[in-house]
């Protein structure tokens, strides 16, 4: 169900795409080659610190797609074909995935990451996010622990099963009546390890919400964290593989990822602390050298590009120093290893004081305990708290 | 019976504001491979000296056959009124006798010529030569002078008899008229005049080439009577009548010209000039250039005559930036008379047709040399690329870039997507603005109508920005917002290299 404020975005989405078709229309009946221009951004760069510019919300140039050139004219044909849709959706209000869209027009769009493509240029241009379009992805993240919330009149109670997964809801405007006893949120990369802390009923031995992208994290699941993270005030860790596809997973939860970077501001989480596994952890575990895998020349690249990346030196560079004393040790592993001494040492051990070292040293810890010294029954209704 | 006609021009003016056009003799020009070829080259020799002369001059060859001697010899004389001859004009004529040229031909010509640009002397030297002698030992025979009788004028007459067949000398002869045509130089009124009786009992009294100038082809440039005259030898295929099964219409026929000089010299300058003339297929199944070929031939004159095709014009034509005009050249082939290039993913929807001439030009007073022209590649390109452009540049549509015939493929669609925003739309205002902006009327609002609006206003942007010279780009503009930022054009796909899968 809609409510006012889903409408007035709606028509002022509608009210953008008229003016940008009202611009195209314009500068053809001039004679002019040029049809629109799209704002580029970046969520990083690979300068020094001294030469980085890099600022949330701000574009860095603009893609001017143009009749000149043919693929200027192939991007454009997908994003009005695209464009057209969502007009559509948007005047009938109804819902479509990316996948529904892509199928519209297969021979055309040839790919998925196509779609996607014009998807991104369309929440630019009409400075919106995408699910102000009315496209939705089909939802891939999964949560339980400690919380209860509606989404669109329906009711989603972990509460009474805390170590039961739950998927994350796509349409995360919707969520409202958000409650929650926990302490803190978790976030784990893997679904393999999310199902791990399930079996060892780790939701119910602590008061935590946890959540799984299962992967690279989708929007909705990002969405759904930050919503988390903003309303309850929670402290939210993040838990991932020792290698440098892990490193860029947290990287997306954290900074946001670059493709979408121009609504970074909605979907990064500044306030994620990342938990581990630190290379160190190595020892500080006691792994055998069986479960450290040496680096391929693969990782080894990525790695050295992760740490190029502006945002590590300016505002974690502690989890530099870790990702650098990865690549000087030339091996990485996964969480499961850690299993290499009992299969619930990651619930058991690991995890507690890992989350107990942050919630007793972290500098954010006088905060979210007052928080959560009065937190129990804390409900957002989607207006505010009450 | 023998019948002669004899064209007279009118007004004639050659040059402008000082600069006299006048022709190096090149004697390696013409090299037909015919039994006709000591003839022809003899002609062109001819054109040479009456354009040359800056005067209007008469060109006549006249063909006599003698039935009484035996074998049957057929007389050829090739005079012309233009400004006499020297005698190294002839002496170093190369002339490759060979095969069954050698046997029809004893190598003999007879010349009577008054002096170059000298109509005052008073003698008509004649003597004769043997061209089959070779050109370094080769020797004149002096005859007898004629006494010009205090007559002022200038010219050539040479003959030679040769053992062939009267219509087959008229048939190379009339081709080769046909072609000189296509330069209509307007000081020269030309006559072939067949006389006597041949063997199959057919006459051949006169055979007729006129020079159908009004007078404005005098003051027009050579490159505007080029593109005219090559019109005409397209529409004709050759002959002197429109074939009306190809060109029902001349309006089916198109046409560009470009120039190239370059001085060479202080006396001389090197001029190229091309003609590129399109003829749309009316018919696609019925038309005299065969179903489905869309070959196009390169015709080539140098120094006022036609050429035969050598490597270096072959390169030159390949040199071309084709795709810049639509193209992709297959293969280009050296079919001696003419250049015959084949285009990849034929057939086309029209026909191309190309001529292009290659001369030096006197820019000052000067008595012409005898000097060889060698081809210069790149200006032959230049001047089809130009020749190509002005063409482009004339007739919308045409002759679109490779790339902008692929971007133009998308105008329908992106003529569907913008109308169907326009139409989809809500909002009245909008729309009603919309069309107004689109030059339409409220109650034109159907979606066709709109839709092809806009596709033509698209194909319009495409086809001006194909005429606009390469490497000049639009500047875009903003929108929604003021521009704090810098623009940049994009180049191709960005980010693509950055794509990941968590945007899913």
């Amino acid at each position: 169900m809609e409510g006012n404020r889903g409408s007035l975005e709606r028509i002022e989405v509608l009210r953008k795409i008229t003016e940008l078709t009202r611009s195209m229309i314009v500068e053809l009946s001039n004679g002019s080659s040029k049809m629109i221009a799209i704002d580029r951004f970046k969520s990083y760069c690979t300068n020094s610190l001294e030469n980085c510019c890099c600022r949330f919300n701000l574009s860095e140039g603009k893609d001017v797609l143009t009749l000149q050139r043919e693929s200027h004219v192939r991007r454009l044909d997908v994003l009005l074909r695209v464009l057209l849709i969502i007009q559509q959706l948007l005047r009938e209000n109804r819902h479509s995935s990316k996948r529904d869209m892509y199928y519209m027009h297969p021979s055309i769009f040839t790919d998925q990451s196509v779609v996607d493509r014009a998807i991104n240029d369309i929440c630019i241009l009409l400075q919106c996010s995408r699910h102000n379009l009315n496209v939705v992805s089909v939802g891939n993240g999964l949560v339980m622990g400690w919380l209860r919330f509606s989404e669109a009149g329906r009711r989603f109670d972990c509460l009474k099963k805390p170590n039961s997964a739950q998927f994350i809801p796509v349409q995360v405007e919707e969520v409202t009546d958000i409650a929650t006893a926990a302490d803190y949120i978790l976030v784990v990369e893997k679904e393999s390890v999310f199902q791990r802390l399930a079996n060892d009923r780790f939701c119910s031995r602590n008061r935590c919400i946890v959540i799984t992208g299962r992967g690279y994290p989708d929007v909705p699941t990002r969405r759904f964290l930050r919503l988390l993270v903003d309303v309850l005030a929670l402290p939210a860790f993040c838990l991932v593989d020792c290698d440098p596809y892990g490193f860029d997973i947290l990287t997306t939860y954290r900074f946001g990822s670059m493709q979408m970077a121009y609504d970074a501001k909605n979907l990064r989480i500044p306030q994620l602390q990342w938990i581990g596994a630190f290379a160190s952890d190595s020892e500080k575990y006691d792994l055998p050298e069986q479960c450290l895998i040496p680096l391929t020349s693969k990782d080894k690249r990525r790695t050295e590009a992760l740490l190029q990346r502006c945002y590590l030196r300016r505002e974690v560079p502690h989890w530099r120093l870790e990702l650098d004393s990865m690549l000087q040790r030339g091996v990485k592993f996964e969480i499961e290893a850690l299993s290499v001494h009992n299969i619930s040492f990651l619930s058991d051990h690991y995890l507690p004081s890992k989350i107990e070292s942050e919630l007793t040293t972290g500098k954010l810890i006088g905060d979210y305990q007052s928080i959560h010294s009065t937190n129990m029954g804390l409900v957002w209704n989607g207006n505010g708290m009450s | 019976m023998r019948f002669e006609l004899e064209v007279v021009v009118h007004g004639f003016i050659y040059g402008s504001a000082g600069v006299s056009f006048s022709i190096l003799i090149c004697n390696h020009g013409v090299c037909f491979s015919s039994r006709s070829l000591p003839t022809l080259q003899l002609i062109s020799s001819a054109i040479r000296r009456c354009i040359c002369s800056e005067r209007l001059c008469r060109l006549s060859v006249l063909l006599q056959r003698s039935p009484a001697s035996d074998p049957p010899l057929v007389r050829i004389s090739i005079s012309d009124t233009g400004h006499g001859s020297c005698i190294q004009e002839f002496q170093d004529l190369k002339c490759p006798v060979e095969g069954i040229l050698a046997e029809t031909w004893d190598g003999i010509v007879y010349v009577r010529t008054t002096k170059i640009a000298d109509i005052s002397d008073t003698e008509i030297s004649c003597y004769q030569l043997n061209l089959k002698e070779n050109v370094a030992t080769r020797k004149p025979m002096w005859l007898p002078s004629n006494i010009k009788h205090d007559v002022k004028f200038s010219g050539t007459e040479v003959c030679l008899s040769v053992s062939e067949s009267v219509d087959v000398l008229l048939a190379e002869i009339n081709c080769f008229f046909h072609q000189i045509l296509i330069l209509k130089v307007p000081n020269i009124a030309m006559e072939v005049v067949a006389d006597g009786q041949d063997t199959s009992g057919s006459r051949n009294d006169a055979v007729f080439l006129e020079n159908l100038f009004s007078g404005s082809s005098f003051t027009a440039s050579t490159l505007d009577r080029l593109k005219l005259g090559f019109e005409d030898y397209v529409l004709g295929h050759g002959s002197s009548s429109t074939c009306n099964s190809c060109f029902p219409n001349r309006d089916e026929l198109k046409s560009g010209g470009g120039m190239v000089c370059e001085d060479k010299h202080k006396l001389t300058k090197l001029v190229v000039e091309a003609a590129v003339v399109i003829s749309e297929i009316s018919n696609p199944t019925k038309n005299c250039f065969g179903a489905g070929c869309s070959d196009t031939k390169v015709l080539f004159f140098k120094d006022f005559v036609p050429c035969t095709i050598s490597e270096a014009f072959l390169k030159a034509l390949t040199g071309i930036d084709w795709k810049r005009h639509g193209l992709t050249l297959e293969c280009a082939i050296n079919q001696r008379r003419h250049a015959l290039l084949k285009w990849e993913k034929t057939p086309l929807s029209f026909h191309i047709h190309i001529v292009v001439h290659y001369y030096q030009k006197l820019v000052a007073n000067a008595t012409p040399l005898v000097q060889q022209t060698r081809l210069d590649k790149k200006l032959i390109s230049k001047a089809v690329q130009l020749a190509l452009e002005d063409f482009k540049n004339k007739h919308a549509g045409f002759l679109l870039s490779v790339d902008n015939l692929k971007i133009s493929r998308f105008a329908p669609d992106l003529a569907k997507a913008i109308a169907g925003l326009v139409l989809y739309s809500n909002d009245m205002d909008f729309k009603r603005e919309c069309l107004a902006i689109l030059g339409l009327q409220p109650h034109q609002s159907e979606g066709e109508v709109v839709e092809e609006t806009i596709k033509k206003k698209i194909i319009s942007v495409i086809e001006k920005n194909d005429q606009r010279p390469q490497g000049i780009k639009e500047v875009a503009c903003l929108l929604f917002r003021a521009g704090r930022q810098k623009l940049q054009d994009l180049d191709n796909e960005c980010y693509m290299d950055d794509f990941d899968p968590m945007d899913l």
